[in-house]
């Protein structure tokens, strides 16, 4: 049972840096390869320096929506402007397929976590921190807790509280709204915006929210200096390095330290040893499972923002999975679909209907009782779907589904000519077995089938 | 010995006062004590927190990990999603499917073991992800799936 | 206050001036545009965008904004469906989504012909569906109640019920479950969902999911009308609809009068309306026959027997009010036994002072207090359940709820209400002196509430004094008692004065209450049934319609028939009669201006104390340690809620409610049976510590009182250790 490979693949080492293999969860071995000296040098700032250097270093997001992550902190009132407590929320309910990146830091370099944490709170006068951290990750939480609890001990969260709180299973609860509500005790679904969390999050108060890797990215920008950051990878937008998120059918799967820039071909190729077994690349899932997947023609399409934007993708949290001839598209799209349909909330109508709508269109593709018309009215019900939610949730469904259908159209006409998956048993995913088909939450008695 | 009811107590403290923040972990220690979230076990939470039974079973159902239904003693989860499915997650749940004798949201006959395919548990590049007793094992093979079953029937 | 600011606001072609921060719902509206929505419903709270029905494009947004999470800003340019194509295609994309799932069952569906789903696919929606797989399908329909049917298909899951669960009612027994395209609505286990306030889902409910159970396949929307009247089952006077189909009520709905009830009403005043059907209604007046009992007479020998009756006491005669006649039937009373037979002598079940016609305001000033102070130990829903709504809403606000007038917080804050819900409380009197006090007279949003047991007890009692200015002697013995109205009729204070009495005659709906001693029974009506008019809690005169005919002569008919007996001159028509005491009263407002929804009007003359003789009610207090037991008189009682099978599930729990230190005091925890014990006797009953509740106080509902009351002993029961 292999573990999984962590590694920096091109310098500099930022989020990685220190660490060579064995895990940082000791105190003592982070402040040996620098650990905390960036909230001392922090602590002595004044806070609105603190953003600004966070603002000139043009961190982004890396939890998929890449927003500016300085900007964001810029938002919330200080302290004289409002009289309710600042809170900080760290989005640890990493549940994007694909991705697995958040894990590896609370694994590998939980006190740079923590360090960043503590970074922000002084930025923006939080007394308060949140990490709401999937119920899944359980060995995840014990090495953050083990952090936090030396952190604590040691003195170094000061007069700042950590509050490490496990989600229970919900992928909806990465967004944003949904993981306050949920952190609030409440079913995990979307609020609608405005108000935005920096002046109304958490109990109604200002709450900053940063995924995992931007808040351990905090001590890196301070370390290496906003200026110096701005330089790596692909400035102006995509600054600095990333941990990309490389699994499929690749060679060597992993997580990968590496400058935005790099091209796809050079992660999966250079960095992860290419395609297995003499097989063909044949699709990307890039950027996550709700994004469009990249064929192969884009491989050379350099893994930032703007390059990626240009031809309609999307960075997400930096997942690169390698799907080779082997798998039916279909099944693919419908496999992603099932995905979204059992992980939509429920709160608003286009996705609660439509993501369902998708896998019974997808499943009829499948199974060969589709006509071409099922094609258009499946792309119409994406485009029903897409803009018009209250999250993006439905987006993330329509967007990959509805760029299999579009990419690999040849491929979904065979199946309606063949009258069914002409991979036959061969494809890797044939019959892939979905959570959605488990009656898991049926004590209701109801009708399950799609 | 403290209570349940003590326990939640504690955990309330750590929120702020009126909020309803201890539900979920509420919600989980009930269930470890239980086995599964019972209707005694809903309105025990419900009572610790000064929620109504109904409130509480509505968050629960929300969330995959809380058991409506009687569960097993133990747990193996597989996950299905595009990554392991990609290297023959299908393969490693009807491994487990054979082994048990169960189906995928199945406890088998003697309450043991509760057989779950799950959503992507985030450990893409080892698949096939299995998670025994909430513990992930990584790279596992239908060949793994007898062995882990032994295991559990030993412990 | 300050005038809020203007903003500018287009609208497609229309440019209009709203408040700055109004909702784009209502902002479209004041242009005169419809933004088509099912989610949005500003009396649960903040919008929530679930349903996406509202769809609008707002310039300077890239995407398709829910309209109903918007407010006005000043330059703000919004197209809705009319001029953006971009927002009629999102208008049509969430009606396919809708109609994806929901069945075709409009032809058997209660709802069809009023059902906004279908208005606005009418309207909006696509001609035809492409949905050709299988929908969801579920078991159908659900009781969730023994008045509510649930029927999972048609739910479109608006949430718009499990918000007021939630947030308005705050009962948090309707909730939704799971997640997805497989949430549904649903109480917890096989409870059922219960709660003064239920009812409201039925019509919070855009489509055919929740619907109230008495309707189903009752009446389709062109066979029905409604009509207009007010509740006359509490003191509140909630403005409901009578939805009345060949001469029968088959259905309550709420009214919204934003200043007295917000459109919500209780579940007694929705489905309590069946007993106008009950099986033992009097039709036909009965007289005691010697060694016979009661025997069945024409009204015009029962009026000749009440002739002969009154002659016989003439002033020597007693009257018993319920305090649910209206003004015109109390009036007329009055006037033939207080000026025709010179018997002055009348008595309510409560007294009634009119010592706070100086603190008056509309209930919803409750909700914008910045402080409530609620008085008294019998819950606030109990008495007057709509209420209790407004003084959540307060506390949603941010308003303190605090139970001591000498609360500094009142002291302190702006608008103070004070709400006082028995027992005792002198009418208004005593709450009246706490707000003189504080010295709410007069200041903005200040006043006070007094919430009394009878739904007209104070217009009742206006209308007995303001007939006649003679006031009587005393009557030594009782030569002819007259109760009017089944609550009188079901008190055994009552029964009590009637046994002492030569004669009794009793106005009642149901023969039963007064079988065993009445001497001539006369069946009454009931509110659904009346012309006249209230006078609810904060002193409104409201208006009543006879909604249907009753099936027995009105009382103003007969009453106007005696007292031509005795040369005096009563007109059988509710509008002669408001007439007559208008002018005494209300300023000579006439009939025809009480108005549909009732503005407050102030008194012209308020008389210092117009109640007259209480019965007794006794109401020792408890020294230190020990416990008072508060009984209180259940919202879910009375002779029309016994007589409706359906909402006998709503009946209190024989339970005993405890302060959480009593109950400390003495090891008992909910559940544990406690016996409570006055003078001898005693009852068992399963305990439940209150938190709210204050430390030497005990409370029980009436029907589990077995004449209980005063200062008593509680302690664990003897049986409980053994078991």
């Amino acid at each position: 049972m292999a573990e999984t490979t962590v590694r920096v693949a091109e310098q500099p080492a930022l989020v990685l840096a220190g660490y060579v293999g064995e895990p940082l969860r000791d105190l003592e071995a982070y402040r040996a390869v620098g650990g905390y000296a960036q909230l001392e040098k922090a602590r002595s700032e004044d806070p609105a320096a603190v953003i600004q250097q966070v603002i000139e270093s043009n961190l982004r997001g890396r939890g998929g929506a890449f927003f500016p992550t300085g900007r964001k902190a810029s938002f919330i009132p200080t302290p004289d402007k409002i009289a309710r407590p600042i809170y900080i929320t760290v989005n640890a309910d990493e549940s994007e397929p694909g991705t697995f990146k958040d894990r590896e830091i609370m694994l590998k370099v939980p006190h740079r976590l923590v360090e960043g944490c503590l970074i922000a709170a002084h930025a923006i006068r939080s007394k308060q921190i949140y990490i709401y951290i999937r119920g899944e990750y359980l060995e995840e939480y014990e090495s953050l807790q083990g952090a936090v609890d030396q952190a604590r001990a040691a003195g170094i969260l000061d007069t700042v509280d950590i509050v490490i709180h496990r989600g229970a299973g919900a992928y909806i609860c990465g967004e944003e709204t949904a993981l306050l509500e949920s952190l609030e005790g409440k079913r995990g679904q979307p609020r609608s915006k405005p108000p935005f969390p920096a002046i109304s999050g958490v109990y109604a108060s200002p709450t900053l929210i940063n995924n995992v890797e931007s808040i351990t990215t905090i001590p890196a920008v301070l370390a290496v200096g906003p200026a110096e950051y701005a330089q790596i990878g692909a400035p102006p937008d995509s600054t600095g390095t990333r941990l990309f998120c490389l699994s499929g059918n690749v060679e060597k799967p992993g997580v990968y330290e590496a400058p935005h820039g790099i091209t796809v071909r050079h992660l999966i190729d250079g960095i992860g040893g290419g395609v297995p077994g003499g097989h063909t690349l044949k699709a990307v899932m890039m950027g996550g499972s709700s994004f469009p997947v990249m064929t192969p023609d884009d491989l050379d399409t350099p893994l930032d923002a703007d390059s990626l934007g240009a031809k309609g993708y999307f960075i997400g949290s930096g997942v690169v999975t390698v799907i080779d001839e082997r798998s039916c598209i279909v099944q693919f799209a419908l496999r992603v679909a099932q995905f979204y349909m059992h992980e939509s909330c429920g709160k608003c109508t286009p996705c609660r209907v439509g993501t369902r709508w998708l896998v019974q269109l997808l499943r009829a593709v499948e199974n060969g009782t589709a006509a071409e018309r099922d094609l258009e009215l499946t792309l119409d019900v994406c485009d029903r779907i897409i803009g018009k939610c209250l999250c993006v949730l439905g987006d993330s469904a329509a967007m990959p589904v509805a760029s299999c259908v579009t990419k690999f159209r040849d491929e979904f006409r065979e199946h309606l000519a063949h009258g069914g998956c002409p991979f036959g048993a061969d494809s890797q995913l044939a019959g892939l077995f979905a959570p959605v088909d488990q009656h898991a939450h049926t004590t209701v008695p109801q009708e399950a089938s799609v | 010995m403290t209570t349940f009811y003590d326990e939640v107590q504690a955990i309330r403290a750590r929120y702020p006062e009126r909020s309803r923040s201890a539900v979920l972990p509420a919600l989980r220690l009930a269930q470890e004590k239980h086995g599964w979230l019972s209707r005694q076990a809903l309105e025990e939470v419900a009572g610790a927190l000064d929620l109504t039974p109904a409130y509480c079973y509505s968050v629960a159902s929300f969330y995959d990990m809380f058991q409506l239904e009687p569960a097993g003693r133990h747990t193996i989860e597989v996950c299905t999603n595009v990554c392991c499915g990609l290297v023959n997650a299908q393969a490693v749940l009807e491994a487990f499917e054979r082994e048990l004798g169960v189906g995928p949201g199945e406890t088998t006959a003697d309450g043991e073991v509760t057989l779950r395919a799950v959503e992507c548990l985030g450990g893409c590049s080892t698949p096939t992800i299995v998670a025994v007793d909430h513990v992930y094992r990584q790279s596992v093979t239908p060949e793994d799936a007898p062995a882990i079953v032994a295991e559990l029937a030993d412990g | 206050m300050s005038t809020p600011e203007l903003v500018r606001v287009r609208v497609d072609e229309r440019e209009v001036h709203v408040p700055k921060g109004t909702g784009l719902i209502e902002t479209a509206l004041a242009a005169g545009i419809e933004i088509p929505v099912f989610c949005y419903e500003p009396r649960l709270g903040d919008p929530i965008g679930a349903c996406r029905m509202c769809l609008v494009e707002v310039e300077g947004m890239p995407k398709l904004q829910a309209g109903c999470t918007l407010t006005a800003q000043d330059g703000m340019a919004v197209k809705t469906a009319r001029s953006s194509q971009q927002a009629a295609e999102g208008q049509n994309a969430t009606l396919e989504f809708i109609l994806v799932n929901h069945p075709l069952d409009c032809p058997v569906c209660d709802k069809g012909g009023e059902c906004p789903l279908q208005d606005l696919t009418f309207r909006y929606g696509p001609g035809n569906t492409r949905m050709s797989f299988e929908k969801l399908t579920f078991e159908k329909p659900i009781p969730i109640s023994p008045t509510i049917s649930l029927d999972r298909e048609r739910c479109i899951l608006c949430y718009r019920c499990t918000r007021f669960s939630s947030d308005v009612s705050e009962d948090g027994q309707l909730v939704a479950a799971n997640r997805g395209a497989m949430s549904v609505i649903t109480t917890f286990e096989d409870l059922p969902y219960s709660g003064a306030f239920t009812g409201n889902v039925t019509e919070l409910c855009p489509v055919g999911a929740l619907l109230p159970t008495q309707y189903r396949f009752e009446g389709r929307p062109w066979e029905i009308v409604d009509v207009p009247t007010v509740c006359g089952l509490c003191p509140v006077g909630c403005n409901v609809n009578a939805t009345v189909r060949e001469g029968k009520v088959k259905r309550i709905l709420s009214r919204n009068h934003p200043e007295v009830d917000e459109g919500w009403i209780c579940d007694k005043g929705r489905f309590a309306f069946t007993h106008l059907r009950a099986e033992d209604r009097l039709t036909q007046p009965l007289q005691r026959v010697r060694r016979h009992g009661l025997e069945e007479v024409s009204w015009d020998a029962a009026v000749d027997e009440a002739e002969r009756l009154l002659r016989e006491a003439r002033g020597r005669i007693v009257t018993v009010l319920s305090g649910s006649e209206t003004v015109e039937q109390a009036y007329a009373l009055a006037k033939l036994l207080r000026v025709g037979l010179d018997s002055h002598q009348a008595m309510l079940p409560e007294e009634v002072s009119g010592a706070l016609d100086a603190y008056r305001l509309p209930l919803s000033a409750i909700r914008d207090a910045d402080v409530v102070v609620v008085l008294g130990d019998v819950p606030v829903v109990e008495r007057a359940p709509v209420v209790d709504l407004w003084i959540k809403s307060a506390r949603r606000r941010g308003a303190k709820i605090v139970h001591d007038a000498g609360d500094e917080a009142a002291a302190e804050a702006e608008r103070v209400v004070l709400v006082w819900s028995g027992p005792g409380g002198r009418g208004g009197a005593t709450v009246a002196k706490l707000a003189e006090k504080l010295a709410l007279a007069g200041r903005e949003g200040c006043g006070a509430f007094y919430l009394p047991e009878t739904p007209n007890g104070r217009g009742v009692a206006d209308a007995w004094a303001a007939c006649c200015d003679e006031e009587g002697e005393p009557v030594e013995s009782i030569g002819l008692l007259v109760v009017s109205g089944d609550e009188a009729a079901a008190d055994d204070n009552v029964r009590a004065l009637a046994e002492q009495a030569d004669a009794t005659i009793v106005i009642s709906m149901y023969g039963g209450l007064s079988a065993g001693w009445a001497d001539l029974l006369l069946p009454g009506t009931s509110y659904l049934e009346r012309d006249g008019t209230f006078v609810n809690l904060e002193g409104r005169l409201q208006r009543l319609r006879r909604t249907v005919v009753a099936p027995c002569p009105d009382e103003l008919e007969w009453i106007s028939q005696l007292a031509a007996r005795f040369d005096v001159d009563v007109a059988p028509y509710a509008a002669a009669v408001f007439g007559e005491i208008s002018e005494r009263v209300y300023g000579g407002l006439a009939f025809g201006e009480v108005g549909e929804r009732a503005p407050l009007r102030g008194y012209p003359e308020a008389p210092e104390d117009v109640g007259s003789q209480a019965l007794p009610a006794t109401e020792p207090k408890a020294r230190r340690g020990e416990i008072r037991l508060v009984v209180y008189k259940p919202l879910f009682s009375g002779a029309a809620v016994e007589r409706v099978t359906e909402l006998q599930f709503q009946r209190p729990q024989p339970e005993l409610e405890l302060s959480a230190e009593d109950a400390k005091r003495r090891k008992i925890g909910t559940g544990d049976l406690v016996t409570v014990g006055s003078n001898g006797s005693a009852i068992t009953l399963p305990a439940r510590v209150n938190r709210q509740l204050r430390a030497g106080i005990a409370r029980v509902a009436l029907e589990h009182a077995n004449g209980l009351g005063g200062i008593v002993e509680v302690a664990k029961a003897e049986a409980e250790v053994r078991a």
